[in-house]
């Protein structure tokens, strides 16, 4: 495997995890020949990685579940090819990470399994697309329209959205349309905790299901918008699903669909305006307990 | 003061990714934390962590005296303490102690250290608690 990234690990020094994940970090360096960011000098001098951000794909390594490089990397509105995080990995293997911050063979092996089981995802980018393709197309809102209702706020985008009345949006640029579920949805599931999409190549009809979403209160099938074929998922959000729940119209998205007729299924749809107008019904009815 | 009458005291180590120093340092501290010296409660501050917004690790770092253990002389943990706590109690550089070109270049895998190295994290350790020792004395 010779595909170069750049890493950002967390490298913690007050949790074994934090150790575990230097580990791996120089592991996968020395087998890919990429580089490592130091978490540290990044907030410091963020310039000095610059070139090697543009250059490699960013796989970002956090060793406990407070996530420091996930935040670093999100500060930073750094894009994240591949999560990983050794808690995580430690959990899946009933691996229990001791108070000697020591990496001894035991660390060593459960290193050496987690970079052998990771090895075929990163392989992945050596067969598919690059990363961050069509980033540039799907830009995110210009200007969202914001109905308040007690402490909750609700945004919808006005320009470029079309929206169904179960809340999912398709976003349309030429024969592609990216697709993901509103703002009001995500703050009525609450916290999300797990995504299921469509796998890529699917092919989809308009309100036919396009995935589910699960959150502590609920599944919910999602109900596409659009009909086309799937042609790539929003990988960021199988790692972290809280995505969705910080922004489901810019890196909350779901999937990408190449888009086979839109024309008629628009007709169906409901631009931004019209949404909100139906975002209003709904949260009046949800507060008359409708 | 924490627990049982020990002085509490933060240690805040480099991070360890931009150079060998870095790494020296991050034993050296883990070294100090496995230490055994009654009195003292020594606790670290995840610079990752303390950097990315922890509010706990800033709030002991400016209420509790803390030593910062830095590998190179770019300084990033004291720097950082500094501005997001304040002054620190006392501070160790690596490259102080070992000229550069002894450390050599490129980042340290902590497994593969040799004889030579594995010195070098003595002297920093050493080099940690005589400010310990001087926080100590100073009160």
């Amino acid at each position: 495997m010779a595909a170069k990234y750049v890493i950002l690990p967390c490298n913690g020094l007050d949790k074994e995890a934090g150790c575990l994940a230097r580990e791996l970090a120089l592991k996968m360096a020395a087998a890919t020949g990429s580089e490592i960011i130091c978490p540290v000098l990044y907030q410091t001098a963020p310039s000095r990685y610059a070139p090697l951000l543009r250059e490699g794909s960013l796989v970002v390594i956090d060793g406990c579940a407070t996530r420091c490089a996930s935040r670093i990397a999100a500060n930073n509105d750094l894009k994240i090819y591949r999560k990983i995080t050794m808690a995580e990995e430690a959990k899946k293997r009933d691996y229990n990470p001791g108070p000697d911050w020591r990496v001894g063979a035991g660390a060593a092996a459960f290193v050496e399994d987690v970079w052998r089981s990771w090895q075929p995802v990163l392989r992945e980018q050596e067969a598919g697309r690059a990363p961050g393709e069509n980033a540039g197309l799907f830009a995110g809102p210009l200007e969202y329209a914001i109905h308040r209702h007690d402490k909750f706020i609700f945004r919808v985008p006005l320009e470029g959205f079309y929206f169904n009345e179960n809340d999912c949006w398709v976003q349309v640029q030429g024969n592609r349309g990216r697709v993901g579920i509103s703002d009001y949805l995500q703050q009525n599931l609450s916290d999300i905790t797990f995504v299921t999409p469509p796998d890529p190549g699917t092919e989809v009809e308009q309100f036919g299901e396009m995935g589910t979403i699960e959150s502590a209160k609920a599944v919910y099938e999602l109900v596409s918008p659009v009909t086309g074929r799937v042609v790539a998922i929003n990988e960021a959000i199988l790692e972290a699903p809280e995505l969705i729940n910080e922004n489901p119209y810019e890196k909350g998205w779901i999937a990408e669909l190449e888009l086979t007729n839109f024309e008629a299924d628009r007709e169906f749809l409901l631009d931004g305006r019209r949404y909100l107008e139906v975002l209003k019904e709904k949260v009046a009815d949800f507060n008359a307990g409708k | 003061m924490s627990e049982e009458g020990k002085i509490s005291i933060g240690l805040i180590s480099c991070s360890g990714e931009a150079c060998p120093g870095g790494t020296i340092s991050r034993l050296a501290t883990q070294k100090v934390l496995r230490s055994i010296r009654p009195g003292y409660n020594f606790v670290t501050i995840c610079l990752p962590l303390f950097m990315a917004g922890g509010e706990e690790e800033r709030h002991f770092a400016r209420h509790y005296p803390t030593i910062t253990i830095d590998g190179c002389e770019k300084c990033c943990a004291l720097k950082a303490t500094e501005v997001l706590s304040g002054p620190v109690s006392g501070k160790v550089v690596v490259t102080d102690l070992i000229a550069g070109e002894k450390l050599g270049e490129g980042t340290l895998a902590t497994r593969e250290l040799t004889a030579e190295q594995k010195a070098m994290v003595d002297q920093v350790a050493a080099a940690i608690l005589e400010q310990v020792d001087k926080i100590n004395r100073e009160g």
